[in-house]
């Protein structure tokens, strides 16, 4: 498992938890993203700066803060 | 708001569905903003004629869903429960069918009689997702109707649909949870039917109660059985699942949504990398995305500065010829400071405030419109994220720079009280179009573009130190940033002219009475000769602290109703046209007044709404604040301009 800061650019991966509080998971949920959920990391900004996921589930681009992209697990789908 | 007993039509929708562009196509330039009851939100509502009866339709602010986040979401909730509502009309984006369904899933829970508009046809066939909008209107049981809203089209067809159904509504089944949740359901919505009588659908508050939506939490009075039915439920649901159980419902709608979504529509092509992805790898890219973000900055303050300067410049010349003749024709009596401050007042909002205000809206709204907004957002929160706010935080200050006062209630989009309170104090520090008018009237007319864009730049840097020095008092953690990044839309010029007009006549109507009346005062108290008074009671603090003209102290009392007023004010006050202003004042001292101008106080509209929003603890420490920053600033100016020289 990895969360999304270490995960590799631009390959598929499955959200396998979401550590963060109720906040934070009501906030993805509401926008779509969910466990099971397949995305994929498309960009990284420098400094610490936010995380730029696609979900492929439903077509979705969300910037993700640091702190939260730490706090959300996926692992690597193999093709 | 009206009272009358309309049918109401509320459009919902999740942020950038096109919904307030389909609602400004129907409301066309009538269209009107109010507060409703209970709220501070401001809605735009409107009247609309569909075959011969009249409809009032409401646009509520987007939400992705009814467990909201933030207080922008959580009104179109209340609305829902509050107020009346006839018909809910869905905007969904078609390309985003699959997500956009959760959302109408939860409405479906609500019992209103619900018509889909089904927008962005255009997008989705171009994307290659081909949708069958017969199935959709058999697996949900409501109208469905295609619409572009951009282009107007089928909103006719969609209003004659939403006519039929509020006459005659289509009887559609709400959604199926998960075994276990459904019968919890049953059974409270059950218990509610005894014991709370609420003209509201009992599954749909069922369902909220269980959720643990605060708000009904606190707004329903329930009794003590009730309130332990609903604990129970949530444990029992717990067990079994292992997730809190708005998200156990969160989920099975999410599953559901892509059940239907996968049934309806087909890619008939694979998805080419098309000019939006490689667009984005330019825009957003790590490094070469912040340079280029300031070079669109730069232009798009060089373009409102292009339009703005020629056109003040040739309105500046009727006007003086006009206040000459009134001079020539009045003398010196009552008659011609009443007449010359009433000019003063019109022309001074025609020819200062107009020429800057409606590029700027323009030009705001065509990047919002194209989504470049929420990728400055992205870029932004690298930086913001030092200083101990996230990046959603720069969506208000970039509409601070249009006007403070929606920027605060923008601050409703902040998950956290702190980071809205952190925004809601850096936001007056921020030069909106009434000061952006004084730097570009002042500051560029009198010493060129590039000092203009210094005194810009330097203005950013300084709300960076602030919101430092800010986060020491509010250490704890920002929630941290969770944004969607919309896709790219050819922003269409008619939505945003309408955007622009219905901006710019709420500023005629509030700012311009306030412009003319204050005007016609100062005249009024020159011909009193009350201005002196005032001067030399102010003297100390203008002439002695910041070095300037004492002249203008009687200025800044209208800077704290309007800064633009000030600048008017200014020449007013030194007895001076736009053209000679510096016979009368240094360079430096331009410097310094704008300055000070700019920073000294929140004016009144922003005061107000910061005490509606936040309470008048921080309205009264956000003014301390910008008074404090104010003098040091403008005094450290002075200072180095003493040394300089």
């Amino acid at each position: 498992m990895l969360s999304l800061i270490e995960a590799p650019l631009d390959k598929p991966l499955r959200i396998v938890q979401f550590l963060g509080g109720h906040g934070m998971r009501r906030k993805l949920m509401s926008l779509g993203i969910h466990v099971g959920d397949i995305i994929e990391v498309d960009s990284r900004s420098l400094f610490g700066g936010p995380v730029l996921i696609r979900s492929l589930t439903n077509n979705t681009t969300v910037a993700i803060g640091r702190g939260i992209a730490r706090k959300i697990l996926v692992t690597l789908i193999n093709e | 708001m009206s009272k009358e007993n309309l049918p109401t039509i509320v459009f919902i929708g999740q942020p950038n569905c096109g919904k307030s562009t389909l609602f400004n196509s129907i409301a066309g330039l009538k269209g009107e903003v109010s507060n409703f009851p209970g709220t501070t939100v401001k809605h735009a509502h409107s009247k609309v004629n569909i075959k011969g009866k009249i409809f009032q339709i409401i646009d509520l602010p987007g939400t992705y869903s009814l467990n909201p986040s933030d207080e922008a979401e959580r009104e179109v909730l209340n609305h829902l429960f509050l107020e009346k509502v006839d018909l809910i009309i869905n905007i969904i984006d078609a390309s985003l069918l699959n997500r956009s369904l959760e959302l109408t899933l939860e409405l479906m829970e609500t019992g209103y009689p619900i018509v889909i508009a089904l927008n962005m046809m255009d997008i989705a066939i171009k994307k290659g997702i081909k949708i069958d909008i017969e199935k959709l209107k058999k697996i949900l049981g409501v109208p469905v109707v295609p619409v572009i809203a951009t282009r107007g089209k089928g909103v006719k067809e969609l209003l004659e649909v939403a006519e039929k159904e509020i006459r005659n509504p289509s009887k559609y089944k709400h959604p199926k949870l998960p075994k276990p949740v459904e019968e919890k359901i049953e059974q409270i919505a059950d218990k509610l039917k005894n014991n709370i009588d609420l003209p509201f659908n009992k599954r749909f508050l069922a369902i909220k109660l269980i959720e643990g939506e605060k708000y009904f939490l606190s707004k329903i009075k329930l009794n003590r059985k009730i309130k332990e039915i609903i604990k129970e439920t949530s444990h029992h649901l717990e067990d079994w699942h292992k997730l809190p159980p708005a998200e156990i419902i969160s989920a099975s709608r999410h599953h559901l949504s892509m059940k239907i979504a996968e049934e309806v529509s087909r890619v008939e092509h694979e998805r080419k990398i098309g000019w939006e992805e490689r667009l984005d790898e330019i825009l957003m890219h790590p490094v070469l995305g912040y340079p280029i973000m300031f070079i669109i900055f730069f232009i798009f303050f060089f373009f409102i500065f292009k339009v703005g300067n020629p056109l003040e410049e040739l309105l500046y010349e009727p006007l003086s010829s006009l206040r000459e003749f009134i001079s020539l024709k009045f003398g010196s009596g009552l008659i011609y400071y009443l007449t010359d401050g009433l000019v003063q007042g019109i022309g001074g909002g025609i020819a200062v405030v107009l020429p800057y205000f409606i590029p700027l809206i323009f030009g705001m709204s065509l990047l919002e419109d194209f989504g470049y907004l929420a990728r400055v957002g992205f870029l932004m929160d690298t930086f913001i994220h030092h200083i101990g706010l996230h990046g959603k935080s720069f969506a208000p200050f970039i509409l601070g720079f249009g006007c403070n006062v929606p920027a605060i209630m923008a601050t409703r989009l902040l998950e956290s009280r702190r980071d809205r309170i952190i925004t809601s104090l850096l936001i007056p520090f921020i030069p909106c179009t009434a000061r952006t008018t004084i730097i570009l009237a002042l500051i560029a007319f009198y010493l060129g573009p590039w000092a203009a864009l210094a005194f810009y730049v330097f203005n950013l840097i300084l709300i960076a130190i602030i919101g430092r020095v800010l986060t020491f008092f509010f250490p704890s953690p920002s929630p941290g940033l969770i944004l969607e990044i919309p896709s790219y839309k050819i922003p269409s010029i008619k939505s945003i002219a309408q955007k622009t007009y219905f901006k710019l006549k709420s500023f005629i109507n509030f700012a311009w009475p306030i412009l003319i009346a204050g005007s016609i005062f100062l005249s009024f108290i020159q011909y009193l000769g009350l201005d002196s008074s005032i001067n030399s009671f102010l003297s100390p603090l203008i002439h002695n602290i910041l070095g300037l003209p004492k002249e203008l102290g009687v200025t800044l009392i209208f800077g704290i109703l309007r800064k633009e007023l000030s600048l008017i004010m200014m020449l007013q006050a030194l007895g001076v046209n736009a053209e000679n202003v510096l016979s009368a004042i240094t360079p430096q001292q331009i410097v310094v007044f704008t300055v000070f101008l700019s920073l000294f106080i929140p004016c009144i509209s922003t005061f107000t709404i910061i005490w509606k929003e936040l309470g008048k603890r921080i309205a009264f420490i956000s003014a301390s604040l910008n008074i404090f920053v104010a003098l040091i600033i403008s005094v450290l100016v002075r200072i180095i301009f003493q040394l300089i020289r």
